[in-house]
């Protein structure tokens, strides 16, 4: 390990790295580099490594751009962990943060500045900016262009048709470079890919691009439907609002120039001396003047057929711009067929059985019991959506009549999210000695579930509240979770208490603060999950902690019993979101001071 | 990095890499070179191995100030990492790249 000014004080693990820089621009961006050529060793991909070094330079930059002068002493660090299937980057700053936005636009090409955040976005697959009163912490992730295969089910054959795909790429790239605007337009597309998932909207702007580049007045996509039997409509450009065009079946025998390309495997001419039959399906869509249909196959499987055509008969495609026609759809054909192999790898990947073990550890970690700890009152229950929730409550006697609530959600899915959750709560159960002492039990707790957490790319976020009847006292604190409400008799709307820390299995050494609020007869105090303020009603919009607020106000004045007032928040959340059906987790612990 | 004059043209060459911890610099010692007889740019990209975007924001204001002279910024042989940057915020619309 060395240090001077300028160069970052390094620790080399296995599958991590991590880099203390000082807050310098020259000294953030040779961490970079130090951080690419550490990637390299991992056997990233040049083009994965420039992402990941553009992507991380992007955000030290800020971390150096934005931190105030008093904080300019203090490092940026960065911390990166390569897996088989991802990479993950953790860049620490002591800036004062900022909000992440929901939505990031390119700014104005005139604008000098503004490009920072994008290039990250479209750089990674998910980003998240944790922000706490210290530091702050940016998340970067994004898989790794699979070479190997991981414990995917049917991994050889997925394999075969990445190599298949990359090869194909290869291929294209080559026969491309002679075609700058056509280039151009691929560099584009493999760069939206990363954030494409919607199959349609890609191949909507491939085929315009297609057709606008080959000349050609019109297009029809066509993929092959689910169980192979006939090929289904997905495109017809330009659209005039005409109908969909109906699917043609792949084993009559039918005039359709698509099937007789598909069935044939080649290209089918049409023009004015051998046009399109009379009644081709095709010709409804597209009543021009001369054509080209073409049938695309992936490992040798149908995948659909694309048709370009001209209104004008006498001016036929070239060469060329058939050329194009192949390497845009055989590069369609392509990301379609990664698509679905990555959304079957998605549903396969939790399955029923698994949701059923998850739900039944789930079940298993709930107090059977609601503690006595009067004059508090306690009300609780957590209902779960889908049966894969990664929430959970405990409610311990920790003597003398006091109660440790905990409230947690572990981010996650499925029998590993459930099986943490049960490791999290006998970690808590486990120090009774720090039960009076909320901060100091989350650090400790964090401190022994780090590694294992990091390992597995899985956090949590948690509230402990000690509850002391005598004094009607609440010491919390919470690890980036949902902050605690508080309301008393005469207020109109309730207010959130205590300050976050990181969530559990961010950063090793995380530190916690507490507070301690008195809760004065008739007082009311609510734990909850995100579930809860995140639910959505009919028309999509959120419930949100402000309205939380009020609503725990109106519960609190409407009854002064405990359990009453938890089922009166409850009705009013069903009110809320009507039929919107549940997509998270909803666990809550009310207390009440019934003195 | 080195500026060169050819007629109305000023001709940058031998850039390494264009980033935040130079990118203000760059700016400012190109403009100082470019007097307002000089109403087009050629930065040759040739050698320049990374960009961040504050590098982005020294090429568009070196295009600003030139297109306020009726001038242009022409990029000449950037990297195909080069590239990629520039055409992911969309800037290869901007700058006439000369491959």
């Amino acid at each position: 390990m060395t240090s001077n000014a300028t160069s970052a004080v390094r620790r080399d693990f296995r599958s991590s790295l991590r880099l203390e820089a000082p807050c310098e621009f020259s000294a953030v961006r040779s961490a970079t580099l130090q951080v690419r050529e550490w990637l390299a060793e991992k056997g990233l991909s040049e083009a994965e490594l420039g992402g990941w070094e553009l992507a991380l330079v992007e955000a030290a930059n800020n971390a150096v751009k934005y931190v105030p002068a008093d904080k300019r002493q203090l490092p940026v660090i960065i911390e990166i962990s390569a897996g088989e299937r991802d990479v993950e980057a953790r860049i620490t700053d002591h800036t004062a943060g900022f909000e992440w936005p929901d939505e990031i636009a390119l700014p104005d090409v005139e604008s000098e500045n503004g490009r920072g955040l994008f290039l990250i976005k479209s750089l990674t697959d998910r980003v998240a900016y944790l922000r706490n009163p210290q530091q702050n912490m940016m998340i970067l992730q994004r898989a790794r262009t699979p070479a190997a295969g991981g414990p995917v089910p049917d991994a050889g054959r997925l394999q075969a048709q990445l190599a298949e795909a990359e090869a194909a790429l290869n291929d294209m790239t080559a026969e491309l470079s002679s075609s700058y605007e056509s280039l151009v337009a691929m560099f584009r597309y493999s760069a939206e890919l990363v954030a494409q998932t919607d199959v349609k909207d890609f191949s909507q702007r491939l085929l315009r691009d297609l057709m606008q580049i080959a000349e050609a007045d019109g297009a029809v996509l066509r993929l092959l439907s689910a169980d192979g039997k006939k090929l289904e409509t997905l495109l017809v450009l330009p659209e005039h609002g005409r109908a969909v065009l109906p699917p043609v079946a792949l084993a009559e025998a039918s005039p359709s120039v698509e099937i007789g390309a598909a069935r044939n495997r080649q290209d089918i001419w049409f023009d004015a001396e051998e046009p399109l039959e009379k009644d081709d399906p095709l010709l409804a869509a597209m009543p021009m003047g001369n054509g080209i249909c073409h049938a695309f196959f992936v490992a040798n499987q149908l995948v659909g057929t694309a048709t370009l055509g001209r209104l004008a008969a006498d001016k036929p495609f070239t060469a060329a711009q058939v050329n194009l026609l192949h390497t845009f759809i055989d590069f369609l054909a392509i990301q379609i067929v990664n698509a679905r192999l990555l959304d079957e790898r998605t549903a396969t990947r939790v399955t029923r059985r698994e949701l059923e073990i998850a739900a039944g550890i789930q079940r298993s970690l709930l107090p059977e019991k609601v503690p006595v700890c009067l004059p508090l009152e306690l009300s609780a229950s957590c209902r779960s959506a889908l049966q894969v929730g990664g929430d959970f409550y405990d409610l311990i006697p920790a003597g003398d009549g006091a109660v440790l609530l905990v409230i947690a959600d572990v981010m996650g899915k499925g029998v590993p999210a459930a099986l943490f959750a049960a490791v999290l709560r006998s970690t808590l159960r486990s120090m009774p000695q720090l039960f009076t002492r909320p901060a100091e039990l989350l650090e400790a707790a964090n401190r022994t579930l780090y590694a294992d957490l990091s390992r597995v790319d899985m956090f949590a976020t948690a509230q402990v509240v000690y509850l002391d009847p005598r004094g009607a006292k609440m010491i919390s604190a919470s690890a980036g979770h949902c902050p605690l409400l508080f309301w008393q008799p005469g207020q109109a709307a309730a207010s959130a208490i205590g300050q976050s820390g990181f969530p559990l299995g961010i950063e090793s050494a995380a530190k916690y603060s507490q507070t301690t609020t008195v809760l004065p007869p008739g007082a009311a105090a609510l734990l909850y999950t995100d579930g809860l303020s995140e639910m959505r009603n009919a028309a999509g919009e959120m419930l949100g902690e402000e309205r939380l607020l009020e609503l725990l106000a109106r519960a609190g004045a409407q009854t002064a019993d405990t359990h009453a007032a938890r089922h009166f928040l409850l009705g009013r959340l069903a009110d809320y979101c009507g039929n919107a059906p549940l997509t998270d987790d909803q666990t809550l612990i009310l207390i009440r001071n019934t003195a | 990095m080195n500026i060169q004059h050819q007629g109305s043209t000023a001709i940058v060459t031998g850039l390494q890499e264009l980033v935040a911890a130079n990118a203000a610099q760059v700016r400012d010692e190109i403009h100082a070179a470019l007097p307002p007889p000089c109403v087009n740019l050629d930065l040759d990209l040739s050698t320049l191995s990374f960009l961040d975007s504050s590098g982005l924001g020294t090429l568009v204001s070196l295009h600003k100030t030139l297109r306020s002279r009726n001038g242009t910024v022409r990029l000449i042989r950037p990297a195909a990492n080069i590239r990629q940057v520039l055409e992911l915020t969309r800037l290869h619309h901007v700058f006439e790249i000369t491959p």
